[in-house]
């Protein structure tokens, strides 16, 4: 059978680390920086989370390792783009090449190796069975066995919804995607704002790596994010920053993924369903931005 | 703001120059990491390194052509690697089975690269003009499609199965570009030079190249005068994926002979040309320079890998660096895309 | 209070004390001082760029001053941020909106209203109840939960003072605020600060449209070149007087005669654009300019003029009715075609749409005719005689620029007007669509284009001129047609204009012209 729970069972850990991604490029898109860097930063924190089990023997270390280059890096963004007022494209360009080159500089330099690592030093984070939830039908696989990230992602993106919505920070970042100028005239620094986002961005970017690199395999591979951060970025796009609706964009990909992952299977060449998200964000894209412009004409 | 950006410019550039002096001075063994940079760079026997050098200057030019045909029309094309994948690869496929003289074959493969690589770039053109879709993002989305059809190319329908690697077969061997005498370069390098130089004169004194650079600085102001919109906006675009196309044409015909999985995503040919282009702040006769500078990073660590036991990703470092940096200086894009001669 | 009070800030507010101001070279504040008292109506007037503005952003904590202090009840100040300035109790109402439109209205007045840390949650309910006394007791019609994008500019700017009566702001700056009201919007505004003023608020209103000064306000400052150079109670002083000290001197400004013919050059009939809903931008549109007849179209911003003139140069597609060109049927034609039978087009949009600031003076001499003979041959730039037509432009409209080859961006916005203006007026065009032609540009440049453009109607050129500053459209216009909600309401012969018939007519409220209903 083509859609059996196996499929259905694979979706989270698929989503999840476009998800994360997502929601990270939510935060800098609803506070009007535009980061098309989410690819390198989920990179960098897919490697970041392996030096960090490496070194500190568990994955937990690992992940607090990622977090916090996560955030460097979008410190690193807000630096040159809010504070130097550099473009936003031109330092997203820059932030991926640096995520591609460190990594590899980085891998050759720690573990002496190119290409690929893995090492049984290296644990990946643990799964949550939820006992017997496990053996419901349907449902079963889909709830229990996955891995605690699955979760945390979960979580994130309805803390973050609420955070946006019901605190002042959430509403300054708001404020400061909607006219950041308006902001200094009462007193609060659209910069430092927008910094916030970008640290948060590039954690929630990083934590996204992490679920790459250490929870169902345990490794770092070179350009292991292979583009899952554009996808992201196009559901972004797709929902305007809206969260529940990215967390549906999200599973709509990761969906997509699993079929991928399926057809495989069936014999079909790798990169014929590698494609395929990729052929789906430019349709969905296209279908939403020709339903926007039939509306706004000189737009 | 113009003459203070270069000012700026020239002060960074020589504040990197000094810095890069006290280290070589000052830090031991440093003399060992310059001596391999410059070598790996220029050097080598019979000056095998410069050839490389010049070899990779070629393809590194060719996509900064690509990059500064869109960006000083302010079409922000970033999509010139699956531009550059599929003329490569179609170059590479007439190149191994094209029935035809060789002069035939080469011809034929150079101008269905150059097809290829257009039709790719407006192909994201027709999405953004026809449903809305930013430039950027979908020219940028449709690399992936681009090189998996590569990738699926190689490794199945097309594969040289005896080879034991991804890769077509071995193109005609007469048809491949003549080398200079006795090394390994070839003439690839005056082909896109000429390319460059053609479009650096186009853009300066004719009508066209006055459309696309004032359609550059102000797309409002470009409708307004009444520019032919339409036409500038796929001409220019084509003509950039054109150059993209060539240069895997180049690539192919070039040094490698045949097109190999992944050749031309791996060193992120494509994102050093955004970086040189940048460099030169959109200004089109600065692009040659640049984008020699970003071909000796690229050779020179390897120098320096060679001899000081650096790793050659250390280059890739430094040029995400001296974008970074730039950004810093130049500003927003749309206001530098188009920046002045 | 340790500060002795001298008699120049008795019962002052809060003051500047030589306070210098300069970006780069240009000297926009010179030891400028003055006071602003506990409850009353001061209105500080000059020219664009007399410094106004940088002088309130210094009171406002948004520059700091190179030299001189603000003081608060006569205590020295060191404000760094505008946090400082709103603390001090001050409130400012800016010229462009300060508001976040995908924000509701009560998140709007909460950004930085909030109390609390960062994390704290948004305080809605407490500041709710108080939201709704202020909209009651003031009479505002505002709801709180609708996002700011969907009201109207008069409800956007009602925000804006709900924003200062909520954190009980006592001195109350207002930058132009009546730049996009009607003149009935207007009066309600002027009322209600008045009441303010009453309750014990200092009201500070920053213009340069003396009507409104001199019957608003009770002292008036008027600044020149980064300095006070008078100050005037408002019984003492006249209109005409305001007017020499802010010009420093007379202005010979253009008189208007008519030159009309009975020739049609234009006709527009039932010209309709659609809009983004169902209810069309502009709707059923008619009108006739006959040769050498300037045809003013006034009206408060967004109502369809924008879109109208688009639709006129073919920026814009239309969904109805026809354009006639002499006669010749150009409702499809596209912009070039339009532009190459006579059409010129100066927009209100100078820097991106009027100009491309990063090319040259040459290069945006020629924009619409790089291709004619004259400055191309098969494709190739006659660059020297790009040249030389920018030369013969400067000389000829009094552009001042240090050469032909200056970067259009460089030149101050007269003189980016003067090389819009010298582009389309070297075109001879047979007919010129204008838009606010003198946003942003100094008296004498202002003199100097309206100049222009009535000797370009005695050509023969029939103009159409688009503008929110109805002394413009009164000094040059043989008629006037009001739109409104992207209709055409009335058209007032030159001889019938009069403000409050057009100020009516603007606000939706005139008599609908029978003839193209």
């Amino acid at each position: 059978m083509f859609f059996d729970a196996a499929l259905i069972d694979s979706v989270p850990r698929l989503v999840t680390p476009v998800l994360l991604a997502a929601t990270g490029g939510a935060l800098c898109e609803r506070s009007g920086v535009f980061n098309i860097s989410l690819e390198g930063m989920m990179l960098v924190g897919a490697f970041a989370a392996v030096a960090g089990t490496y070194y500190s023997g568990s994955p937990w270390g690992g992940l607090v390792v990622a977090m916090i280059a996560g955030a460097a890096f979008g410190l690193l963004f807000a630096f040159f783009s809010v504070w130097r007022n550099g473009d936003d494209i031109i330092v997203s360009i820059g932030v991926n090449i640096l995520a591609v080159g460190l990594t590899a500089l980085l891998l050759r330099s720690l573990f002496g190796v190119s290409g690929q690592f893995d090492d049984p030093g290296i644990f990946a984070l643990p799964a949550i069975n939820l006992g017997p939830v496990a053996n419901v039908p349907l449902i079963g696989g889909l709830l229990s066995g996955q891995s605690v990230l699955v979760w945390l992602a979960v979580l994130l993106v309805f803390a973050t919804h609420h955070f946006l919505h019901h605190h002042n920070f959430g509403l300054r970042l708001r404020a400061a995607g909607q006219n950041a100028e308006a902001l200094r005239t009462v007193g609060l620094s659209p910069e430092w704002i927008k910094t916030g986002a970008l640290i948060a961005c590039g954690a929630l970017c990083a934590v996204g790596g992490t679920q790459l690199s250490i929870s169902n395999v345990t490794l770092f591979a070179e350009g292991m994010s292979a583009g899952r951060g554009w996808i992201a970025l196009v559901i972004v796009m797709m929902c305007q920053g809206r969260l529940p609706w990215i967390l549906l964009g999200a599973l709509l990909f990761g969906f997509i993924d699993a079929v991928g992952v399926r057809l495989q299977g069936l014999d079909l060449p790798q990169q014929v369903t590698d494609a395929l998200p990729y052929l789906l964000a430019l349709l969905v894209l296209a279908l939403s931005y020709r339903r926007r412009m039939g509306g706004a004409h000189a737009a | 703001m113009t003459h203070l950006l270069r000012s700026q410019r020239l002060k960074l550039i020589g504040a990197g120059l000094i810095g890069l002096a006290l280290v070589l001075f000052l830090v031991p063994g440093a003399g060992d990491i310059s001596a391999g940079f410059l070598n790996g760079a220029f050097g080598g026997r019979n000056f095998f390194n410069l050839y490389a050098t010049l070899g990779r200057y070629a393809i590194l030019l060719g996509m900064a052509l690509a990059v500064v045909i869109s960006f000083r029309a302010g079409l922000l094309n970033i999509g010139g690697e699956g531009q550059l994948v599929l003329g490569g690869l179609v170059a590479a496929l007439v190149g191994a089975y094209l029935p035809a003289p060789p002069f035939v074959v080469a011809v034929a493969a150079l101008l269905a690269a150059m097809v290829v690589g257009a039709g790719w770039a407006a192909l994201a053109g027709f999405l953004e003009r026809g449903t809305g879709v930013p430039l950027l993002i979908g020219s940028l989305l449709l690399n992936y499609p681009a090189s998996f059809v590569a990738s699926y190319a190689v490794s199945h329908p097309f594969r040289d199965v005896a080879s034991g690697a991804t890769q077509t077969f071995r193109i005609m061997q007469e048809a491949g570009l003549p080398r200079f005498n006795g090394t390994i370069l070839d003439y690839g390098v005056f082909l896109i030079g000429a390319a460059a130089l053609a479009y650096i004169v186009l853009e300066d004194a004719t009508v066209f190249g006055y459309r696309s650079r004032l359609r550059g600085y102000s797309a409002g102001f470009a409708r307004a005068s009444g520019f032919p919109i339409r036409r500038l906006y796929y001409r220019t675009l084509m003509l950039s994926g054109a150059a993209a196309g060539m240069t895997g044409f180049i690539a192919v015909f070039g040094s490698s002979q045949r097109y190999v999985d992944g050749m031309l995503t791996t060193p992120l040919y494509a994102w050093t040309g955004i970086a040189a282009v940048l460099l030169a702040a959109v200004r089109p006769r600065l692009v040659p320079v640049t984008a020699f500078f970003f071909a000796v990073l690229a050779t020179g660590s390897i120098g320096m890998e060679r001899t000081a036991g650096i790793p050659r990703e250390f280059g890739q470092v430094i040029q995400a660096l001296i974008v970074l940096t730039l950004a810093g200086f130049a500003g927003k894009l749309t206001a530098i895309a188009g920046g002045r001669r | 209070m340790l500060v002795p009070k001298t008699d120049s800030n008795q019962g002052a507010v809060c003051s500047l004390r030589s306070v210098s101001k300069s970006f780069g070279s240009l000297k926009a504040l010179s030891d400028v001082s003055f006071d602003i008292r506990r409850g009353e109506f001061l209105a500080l007037i000059g020219e664009n760029g007399a410094g106004k503005s940088t002088a309130v952003s210094v009171l406002f904590g948004l520059l700091e001053p190179d030299t001189g202090h603000v003081e608060v009840e006569g205590t020295p100040r060191r404000f760094v941020s505008a946090r400082d300035a709103i603390d001090a109790g001050f409130g400012m109402v800016h010229q462009h909106f300060k508001l976040y439109p995908e924000l509701t209205v009560i998140e709007n007045v909460l950004v930085g209203n909030e109390r609390g840390g960062p994390l704290a949650r948004i305080p809605f309910r407490a500041a709710e109840s108080r939201l709704r006394d202020i909209i009651d007791s003031y009479d505002f019609r505002l709801d709180l939960n609708v996002r700011v994008a969907e009201l109207s500019v008069g409800e956007k700017q009602r925000v804006e003072i709900l924003k200062l009566l909520f954190r009980e702001a006592s001195v109350i700056f207002l930058d132009e605020p009546t730049s996009v009201l009607t003149p009935q919007e207007c009066h309600s505004l002027f009322a209600m600060l008045r009441r303010l003023q009453k309750e014990g608020a200092s009201v500070v209103l920053i213009s340069h449209k003396l009507d409104e000064v001199v019957s608003n306000a009770e002292r008036i400052l008027v600044m020149r070149r980064g300095e006070v150079v008078a100050e005037r109670a408002v019984a003492e002083t006249d209109r005409s007087e305001l007017a020499r000290l802010m010009v420093g001197a007379q202005i010979d400004t253009p008189t208007k005669v008519n030159v009309a013919t009975d020739n049609i050059a234009l006709s527009v009939r039932g010209l309709t654009v659609a809009g983004p809903s169902d209810k069309p931008r502009v709707n059923a549109v008619s009108f006739d300019v006959a040769e050498g007849e300037i045809f003013g179209i006034a009206g408060v911003s967004g109502n369809g003029q924008k879109a109208l003139v688009d639709a006129l140069i073919g920026l814009e597609p239309s969904s109805g009715g026809t354009v006639l060109f002499y006669g010749e049927d150009i409702t499809r034609k596209r912009v070039a075609e339009r532009r190459a039978a006579g059409v010129g087009y100066m927009s209100e949009d100078r820097m991106s749409v009027g100009l491309a600031a990063q090319g040259t003076i040459a290069e945006n001499a020629v924009a619409g005719r790089e291709q004619t003979a004259a400055f191309s041959r098969s494709g190739w730039l006659r660059k020297r005689a790009m040249i030389q037509n920018a030369q013969e432009l400067v000389e000829k409209f009094d552009i001042r620029t240090p050469s032909a080859q200056q970067l259009v961006g460089k030149l101050s916005g007269g003189n980016q007007q003067k090389v819009v203006v010298a582009r389309e007026v070297s075109a001879r065009p047979r007919l010129l669509l204008v838009e606010n032609p003198c946003w942003g540009v100094d008296v004498g440049a202002m003199a100097n284009i309206h100049g222009q453009l009535i000797d370009l109607a005695k050509t023969g050129c029939a103009i159409v001129l688009v503008s929110s500053d109805l002394e413009e459209l009164f000094a040059l216009s043989d008629r006037v047609g009001v739109i409104y909600d992207g209709a055409i309401r009335r058209i007032f012969p030159r001889a019938e204009l009069d403000t409050f018939a057009i100020g009516a007519a603007m606000a939706g409220d005139g008599q609908f012209s029978k003839d193209y209903a």
